[in-house]
């Protein structure tokens, strides 16, 4: 799993490539839990080009959720491929993420937010 | 016609990724259907990350063996860890919460799979056993 991080807007946006499985979600945790620890607590995930996602990666996503949350922050995520978007859909996490078809949108929604 | 593959995968975060790469090859050389890849590399890779877990408790020591085999009907697959069995526990197991953070893999396993069978082998170790179609079940709309 590769995993870039980009500053857009005042949103942390990561870019992953590659499988979110135990090994990847762990290495992916602590990539966010620094960026909280520098004060960043919008943070984006385009998952464009995540091919698989397994309950490992599921679960640190959910637990980067919490630790977001907790920070007072906001944490979306974007362009979910149709296996990735299926197994979030069944597991009913499809609710509880904020979830946007494009990282565009979900940086847009980040303005709108910070605009009201 | 039959082939199979049998590989012993160290106790060690790594390993994933090394059974996903083995296991995407495989079912590439028997021109698996994607969808039915997925879902079985998905359950596969559940029961392999349990077998760690929960079998072995991250010894380093034990292995996790994964036995593959595919014929013209379905494809299976055996994992095996080296812990002390796990039925009662696998039985028990609660429901995950929306908000957990683990234990959603057996689901997958019974949704995705049409068959899933759980052993306590010889020796103490408990064999999870998968087995989906080559094909998708065909839906008729009447």
């Amino acid at each position: 799993m590769e995993i870039s991080v980009k500053e857009k807007g005042g949103v942390t946006v990561l870019t992953l490539n590659g499988r979110l499985d135990l090994a990847s979600g762990t290495t992916l945790k602590e990539q966010v839990k620094a960026q909280l620890k520098k004060g960043n607590t919008m943070i984006h995930l385009n998952l464009a080009q995540v091919d698989f996602i397994n309950s490992s990666g599921l679960g640190a996503l959910v637990s980067i959720m919490k630790e977001v949350r907790l920070q007072k922050g906001r944490f979306t995520l974007s362009n979910l491929a149709t296996y990735v978007q299926e197994i979030f859909e069944i597991t009913q996490l499809s609710h509880i993420f904020e979830i946007f078809a494009t990282e565009e949108e979900a940086l847009s929604s980040f303005h709108t937010a910070v605009a009201r | 016609m039959v082939a199979d593959f049998t590989r012993i995968y160290p106790t060690e975060a790594g390993s994933e990724a090394r059974l996903i790469d083995d296991l995407s090859a495989f079912l590439a050389q028997h021109r698996i259907d994607a969808q039915i890849g997925h879902h079985l590399t998905l359950c596969v890779s559940e029961a392999f990350t349990n077998a760690m877990i929960h079998g072995n408790k991250w010894d380093r020591t034990k292995s996790v063996s994964v036995h593959l085999s595919v014929n013209d009907a379905e494809v299976c697959a055996d994992i095996t860890d080296q812990g002390t069995g796990g039925l009662t526990s696998i039985a028990r197991r609660p429901r995950p919460g929306l908000l957990a953070e683990s234990g959603r893999g057996v689901d997958f396993m019974y949704r995705y799979c049409a068959g899933v069978e759980f052993a306590e082998v010889e020796g103490g170790g408990l064999r999870v056993s998968l087995r989906v179609p080559r094909s998708r079940t065909k839906h008729v709309v009447k």
